[in-house]
């Protein structure tokens, strides 16, 4: 039963840690918790349901045209709300996110209804191993995500383009002054925050099913994930998405299996209690 | 018969600038440089000196008055797109990317330079022969040089962009005396590999000690303009507090 919870705490982690990247990866450029994640991701999840039911695309293809449609509406939402609001701080912005997080929500609501959908895709039996059930979504979100992640961690720290990121998220003022466009920075973490989201919002509907509140599911843990792993660093993201699969999974040992969502707030309130900065964050230096 | 007349490295007219919501902090600063120069701007404290470099550098916005780097207008130019107009800033604190290698923070300052003429492996090579302690260790972290390292960190930054101007924010501050007298010798150094240095300096000894010229501001406005021999302590305190102009 062990084994069968820890495949399953895996496969939550790494359902949170595309999510977890993207908001670490907002909040490193842009120094806010983006409150608008859970619906982006819900949108993806449309966005790719309505390419894979109505224009008859297979999944991987969905998925991608939902990246672009949600990177595409992420640069929209920068454009329209945030940029406005760039100098004004991060409660603002978190608020703004808020906002902006229903304004996407109704939305999807709006046009699709309340009611459940699937994708197009055969429904498979489950591999048995070792004893080890494992379904096919789990295999393919698996991979997907491990894909993802890799790509993300060579763009972050193999190529001028994520040097220019991370200079950014270390000192803005300092990274236009050495030839960085910070509004450009800006606008391509919003592309690759939209991407993750909505290829989140795949493996998310093809784990359940989706709905308007699909994004909520990974809302709490997602943003524990990121705050475990210390908001800010990608990596961090990651490991903390798995160790927070992990911990929701294992839970049902102990608690009632309704009480599994419970283990993010308890996670995050922890870290606020006793290491701020979390797992792999630098500590934050008031000057 | 015409006399060629030389275009100055940096030439400011009348530039006037403040923060959002507050009044002019730089007063109708008027200033022409000459290439191979050194201009060091001393003034009391609050007198617009780090004001004035930011406008310069364009990380104030300026609400008059024009700024050309070698003849060429970059009043209205974003920050980035100034330093591929030749107009490099080092700031006085925070000068590095402390989460970024020596050689990461290196290749940043070029990366984002195309179409800049002299940028490449050559002058990258001449930039690191000058600070030959900060081309020992590229995979050092930026963050645990000491202030000295990361001012020449910075200095060396700023210089493979192949800057015509190179302004800096008080590059002695906090600096011990040795650091000080490597710090000046850098400078120098980077003036007679033909960049035009434009220094704000607190520390006004060493100011007179290694500039060509010298600009004191008060209150905002250029209170005068000369050779740093014109200048003696007793008219410094006169200049500094009594309002005079030169």
């Amino acid at each position: 039963m062990v084994g069968q919870l820890i495949v399953d705490g895996l496969a939550t982690g790494l359902l949170l840690a595309l999510p977890s990247l993207a908001l670490t990866v907002v909040f490193g450029i842009l120094k806010f918790p983006n409150f608008a994640i859970g619906a982006t991701l819900t949108l993806g999840a449309y966005a790719a349901w309505v390419a894979n039911t109505f224009l008859q695309l297979p999944l991987f293809a969905a998925g991608a045209v939902a990246a672009l449609v949600v990177a595409a509406v992420c640069v929209l939402s920068d454009m329209l709300v945030f940029a406005r609001l760039r100098d004004a701080g991060s409660i603002v912005l978190l608020v703004a996110s808020m906002g902006l997080s229903l304004v996407l929500e109704n939305i999807c609501r709006f046009s699709f209804g309340n009611a459940t959908r699937n994708f197009d895709v055969a429904i498979e039996r489950p591999i048995r191993w070792h004893g080890l059930r494992i379904s096919h979504e789990q295999l393919t979100s698996a991979v997907t995500v491990v894909v993802c992640v890799v790509l993300v961690q060579l763009v972050i720290y193999g190529s001028p383009l994520g040097r220019a990121m991370r200079a950014t998220a270390d000192n803005p003022t300092l990274a236009a002054v050495r030839g960085v466009e910070r509004e450009t920075i800006v606008r391509i973490t919003w592309v690759l925050a939209g991407a993750l989201l909505a290829i989140a919002g795949v493996l998310a509907g093809l784990d359940r099913a989706v709905d308007p509140l699909l994004g909520w599911s990974y809302q709490i843990p997602a943003f524990a994930a990121a705050i475990l792993g210390g908001l800010g660093s990608p990596f961090g993201a990651v490991v903390g998405a798995l160790v927070i699969g992990l911990a929701e999974e294992l839970s049902v040992l102990v608690l009632p299996t309704n009480y599994r969502q419970a283990v993010s707030f308890a996670i995050i309130l922890v870290l606020l209690l006793m290491r701020t900065q979390g797992l792999l964050g630098a500590k934050a230096v008031r000057r | 018969m015409n006399v060629a007349v030389p275009i100055p490295a940096l030439s400011v007219r009348a530039l006037r600038a403040g923060y959002p919501g507050g009044g002019d902090i730089v007063r109708g600063i008027s200033v022409d440089l000459a290439p191979e120069t050194i201009l060091a701007v001393i003034g009391p404290n609050g007198s617009g000196k780090s004001s004035f470099v930011k406008t310069l550098a364009g990380l104030l916005r300026s609400r008059e008055g024009s700024i050309e780097v070698t003849g060429k207008e970059v009043t209205n130019l974003s920050p980035a797109r100034r330093v591929r107009a030749g107009l490099a800033y080092v700031p006085q604190e925070a000068n590095v990317f402390r989460n970024l290698t020596i050689a990461e923070n290196l290749k940043l300052a070029v990366e984002f330079l195309r179409g800049r003429s002299g940028v490449g492996p050559a002058q990258e090579a001449e930039v690191l022969a000058m600070f030959p302690e900060i081309a020992r260790q590229p995979k050092v972290l930026a963050g645990n040089l000491s202030g000295g390292q990361r001012q020449m960190l910075a200095f060396a930054c700023a210089l493979v962009s192949n800057p015509e101007v190179l302004l800096l924010d008080e590059p002695t501050a906090g600096l011990s005396p040795k650091f000080v007298e490597e710090t000046m010798q850098a400078v120098l150094r980077v003036r007679d590999a033909g960049v035009t240095v434009l220094l704000v300096e607190q520390n006004v000894a060493a100011a007179l000690r290694f500039a060509d010229e010298v600009m004191v501001l008060v209150a905002g406005r250029k209170s005068c303009h000369v050779a740093p021999s014109v200048l003696s302590g007793a008219d410094l305190t006169d200049l500094f507090f009594g309002g005079a102009s030169a």
